[in-house]
């Protein structure tokens, strides 16, 4: 590693690396052990600060990690190891480039690098129907993220993002909200951010940010996780002027549903519930989505092997490293979900929806692991009152 | 007017054959075009096609067999079905979708093939430079 000492010496400080005390709960714990991979924080974290010599095994493994962050949870040392894979990230791709194996050939990354173009002026909004009401302008906005453009691009796995942002509309609409929604709103830059393209996320950040100040937007409200921590702890980072709001659609409708504001029909259901790792270890929401779905009668709620803070990752994030462990992972998730006996498994990310969605097809499988997987969204959406 | 770029993803098959003897005869193509060969269309995916705009290209065209005369089987189909998809991806970015088009070829027409190119060539040359201009990765791995 060519890196000056002094940066990684910041990324070891800043990340806590020197309270490990070696005690392998994070590998022990960490999905891709579990799924078979020879693969440990512990080690990649002793190295990089007693052996950096070894620069092949760190820089794989700082590309491999899920980010899931279940490691950081049972860590009994504070050791925040996804903050130290993101700055060893940016730090690998500012000295050698963008080196990380991405999914799809980096298909995702590629268009949201073409969105930090100023230029751009997109036709995101095709899917509005006319009987979601939204606003030309106002104060709140909600965020579609990149649905549209998901819709499109894994139509082969007949995944259904986009009922995500139409259901999103419909229960603001019930609540009495018309949002803003922006034609130009660009990515939110989580999986640039993940991936080491700093310059880029920032670009976005930037963009997104004159795109809510040009329409006079204040709040800003969005189902998708991902979205939420990077507009609500990153985007304050990138563009310190920043004073925007931003509310997870599910808070607001937990406090609405609490408040009577709104109900829900029966749905005589057994479900299944994966916490998103962006929402739940991230964000600290394991019980706002779990309310929700108790608010629904009839639907019953059977939790899997691991769930809340120990919840198994959909098998990848930010779309830079699914292999074979990842299909492992997803596998062991789906057949936790099918253990439970529900026959509807309930996310509240659009990516564990591509995710778990995509693994189920698997033709070797036979079939033999699909089960329906709906958002939470689309859940509450149907049976609101 | 502006110069464009423009990439041609062709066919090591018949849309190369055409592409070869039109060389052969002398014909004149288009100074913005650059052509990449590869096996089959079949291997093309949506994220190559998106590459190359993401880099700067103005407009990309694919060069096919006919579906019957894909030498591996399901070729051309895959490239139907991938420029169908990034054509829609063109056109939520603004970039547009007739910067993307896709075109099928038997192994004798290297007049067609020349006429496609320079007509495509000018339809990207009166629509401009794309819009997302290059933003380069720092390194393109
Ligand atoms: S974040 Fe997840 S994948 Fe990465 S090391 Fe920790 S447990 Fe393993
Ligand atoms: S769980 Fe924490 S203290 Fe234990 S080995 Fe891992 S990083 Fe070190």
């Amino acid at each position: 590693m060519k890196q000056t000492s002094e940066r990684i010496r910041r990324i070891i400080e800043d990340s806590s690396l020197h309270l490990c005390l070696e005690c392998g709960k994070c590998s022990a714990s960490c999905p891709r052990l579990v799924a078979g991979r020879q693969y440990s924080p512990r080690l990649v974290a002793q190295k990089l600060m007693f052996h950096p010599e070894d620069a092949a095994y760190i820089n794989n493994a700082v590309w491999e990690c899920l980010t899931c962050g279940i490691c950081e949870e049972r860590c009994p040392s504070g050791v925040q190891f996804c903050r130290f894979i993101l700055e060893m990230r940016e730090a690998l791709a500012e000295e050698q480039g963008l080196l990380g194996y991405r999914a799809h050939d980096g298909a995702l990354h590629s268009w949201m690098r073409i969105m930090t173009a100023p230029e751009l002026s997109q036709n995101r909004l095709e899917w509005l129907t006319p009987d979601l009401k939204v606003a030309q302008r106002g104060e709140v906005a909600f965020f579609t993220g990149c649905s549209p453009y998901f819709d499109v691009f894994f139509n082969n796995i007949q995944v259904d993002t986009l009922s995500l942002a139409r259901d999103s509309i419909r229960l603001l609409n019930r609540l009495g909200r018309e949002p803003v929604l922006l034609g130009n709103e660009r990515c939110c830059g989580h999986d640039l951010l993940w991936t080491g393209d700093r310059e880029n996320f920032e670009t976005l950040c930037r963009l997104n940010y004159q795109e809510f100040r040009d329409h006079g937007v204040k709040e800003v409200i969005t189902s998708c996780p991902e979205c939420y921590l990077v507009l609500s702890q990153y985007l304050p980072k990138a563009v310190p002027e920043s004073r925007l709001k931003v509310t997870l659609l599910i808070d607001l409708l937990a406090a609405e549903a609490q408040a009577g504001r709104i109900t829900f029909k029966p749905l005589e259901r057994r479900a299944t519930y994966q916490d998103p790792c962006r929402l739940g270890r991230m964000a600290g929401r394991y019980e706002e989505p779990r309310g929700l779905m108790a608010k629904v009668p009839g639907l019953e709620l059977k939790e899997m092997e691991f769930s809340r803070q120990g919840a198994l990752c959909c098998g990848n994030s930010s779309f830079v490293n699914c292999d074979a462990f990842s299909k492992r992972i997803q596998v062991e998730r789906l057949r936790q979900a099918q253990a439970t006996g529900a026959d509807l498994l309930v996310t509240a990310c659009p990516k564990c929806l591509i995710h778990t969605t995509c693994a189920m097809r698997d033709p070797v499988k036979g079939g033999s692991l699909a089960m329906e997987v709906r958002g939470l969204v689309n859940i509450l959406a149907d049976q609101m009152e | 007017m502006s110069p464009v770029n423009l990439l041609g993803i062709a066919c090591n098959w018949s849309p190369y054959c055409c592409y070869n003897a039109a060389g052969q005869a002398g014909l004149e193509l288009p100074p913005s075009f650059r052509l990449m060969r590869v096996m089959c269309i079949g291997r093309i995916n949506q994220a190559l096609i998106l590459r190359a705009f993401e880099h700067g290209a103005d407009g990309v065209i694919v060069l096919e067999c006919e579906d019957a005369d894909c030498r591996y089987g399901p070729g051309p189909e895959v490239g139907h079905n991938n420029v169908a998809r990034v054509r829609k991806l063109l056109r939520f970015l603004g970039i547009g979708q007739e910067r993307l088009v896709e075109k099928t070829f038997l192994a004798d027409q290297k007049e067609e093939l020349v006429r496609v190119l320079w007509d495509f060539h000018r339809r990207i040359e009166a629509l401009g430079p794309n819009p997302a201009k290059a933003r380069q990765e720092r390194v393109a791995s």
